[in-house]
């Protein structure tokens, strides 16, 4: 026998785990604020342009206004996304007359991948404008289409939530909904990692789902990226 | 499978999911977490189980799933903080004691899918197979995430990890 495998087993002896683990386990309560999805986007207007969504914002009974086909889009995979069925947006958002500098600091901000946080201060160094952190959190609290540009994932350098536009429960529960939910998911059938929310993840059956760190784990495994959502971009590897 | 006969599962497994999830995340209270999730995510499934998988497989696929997100999550904050140079002060850990730590630090360069499997296969004795069902792989992919982990693990406890690492694809 190795050495190595004296090694291994004696550091993974299961008798180490204490002995009440399955007690702890039972009293822990999932205390994580959840969304209802369909009834949060009832509140949601959502006006859209030939060329993407324009503006999302909470009003006491939702809407639907401007271009049809892409706000019909953007209601549904909002809907999705608070479900923790999609970690990703694929409708476009039509940012045409923002400032120039609020334009750049939103186009930054919807590179943080989904799950990943960034302090405001980060983001105004990621623009070039290293000291403009004020202006960028004014940027970001002007944004028109929050959620679908994730300005929630900025948070303030000391681990605070800072402000938010829809208020710190909601950010608090996208925050945690993006903790919980998985970002690459493979299937086992046919060796094809997809971003979560993926026409083709969603068939995927329980028994056949594999979740992976990133897009080089999964070639390391003999996995390949999924052509029609194409994790490799968008998705730290 | 009810919920009583769930109950009856999830205590027999919970002390090995959680040296899993323990040795995979380094935290208590993080492997409590995971664990937690994973039983959850199964319990919200158990109608769909069927008794083709051995409940195990069930189990520890829930699990490693659950770390698996969680290491990536970790690394994308690590990478974050290090762009930002905003980099709080760090645990630092206590000074190096025998084998336990060695052991420890050369786990650590050992890339995560082949970590994943070393603990799956060391803490239940799971066989090649069941690895394999588990992580949604072959057989020989196992096999050879297996030894290139192990070959790590010796190298970095020889040379004392001295020497560079090689570069990932």
């Amino acid at each position: 026998m190795d050495h190595i495998d004296d090694l291994l087993r004696a550091y993974f002896d299961p008798s180490q785990a204490p002995p009440t683990v399955a007690v702890d386990l039972a009293r822990r309560a999932d205390r994580t604020p959840t969304l209802d999805a369909e009834a949060t986007v009832a509140r949601f207007r959502i006006e859209a342009s030939a060329r993407g969504v324009r503006r999302l914002s909470v009003a006491s009974r939702g809407a639907l206004a401007g271009d049809r086909r892409h706000a019909e889009r953007a209601r549904r995979e909002l809907i999705e996304y608070l479900a923790g069925e999609r970690t990703f947006f694929s409708v476009p958002v039509d940012l045409a007359g923002l400032p120039e500098f609020q334009a750049k600091v939103l186009a930054a901000a919807a590179q943080i991948p989904y799950g990943d946080v960034l302090s405001y201060t980060a983001l105004a160094r990621a623009v070039g404008h290293p000291r403009a952190a004020r202006a960028v959190g004014n940027a970001l609290g002007a944004n028109p289409v929050p959620v679908i540009v994730p300005c929630h994932r900025i948070i303030r350098g000391d681990g605070t939530w800072g402000h938010y536009a829809f208020g710190p429960r909601m950010k608090t529960a996208l925050l945690a909904l993006e903790r919980r939910t998985p970002t690459l998911v493979g299937s086992s059938t046919t060796g094809i990692v997809c971003r979560h929310g993926c026409a083709h993840e969603q068939r995927i059956g329980e028994a056949r789902r594999i979740v992976f760190a990133s897009i080089a784990d999964a070639r390391t495994v003999g996995y390949r990226p999924c052509r029609v959502c194409r994790p490799e971009h968008g998705v730290p590897s | 499978m009810n919920e009583a006969t769930f109950a009856r599962v999830a205590e027999e497994y919970a002390s090995r999911l959680y040296v899993v999830a323990y040795r995979m995340l380094g935290h208590r209270d993080d492997a409590q977490d995971a664990v937690q999730r994973a039983l959850l995510k199964c319990f919200a499934a158990r109608a769909e189980y069927s008794p083709q998988w051995a409940i195990s497989t069930w189990l520890y696929r829930a699990l490693t799933n659950v770390c698996i997100d969680e290491l990536r999550r970790r690394r994308t904050a690590a990478a974050g903080a290090r762009a930002s140079s905003e980099v709080a002060a760090r645990h630092t850990r206590p000074a190096p004691v025998g084998d336990r730590v060695d052991v420890e630090r050369a786990l650590a360069r050992v890339p995560r899918e082949a970590r994943m499997l070393l603990a799956l296969h060391y803490v239940d004795g799971l066989s090649f197979g069941e690895l394999a069902r588990i992580r949604g792989i072959s057989v020989n992919t196992v096999k050879s995430q297996l030894a290139r982990g192990k070959a790590i693990m010796r190298e970095t406890l020889e040379h004392g990890g001295r020497r560079p690492r090689r570069p990932r694809r």
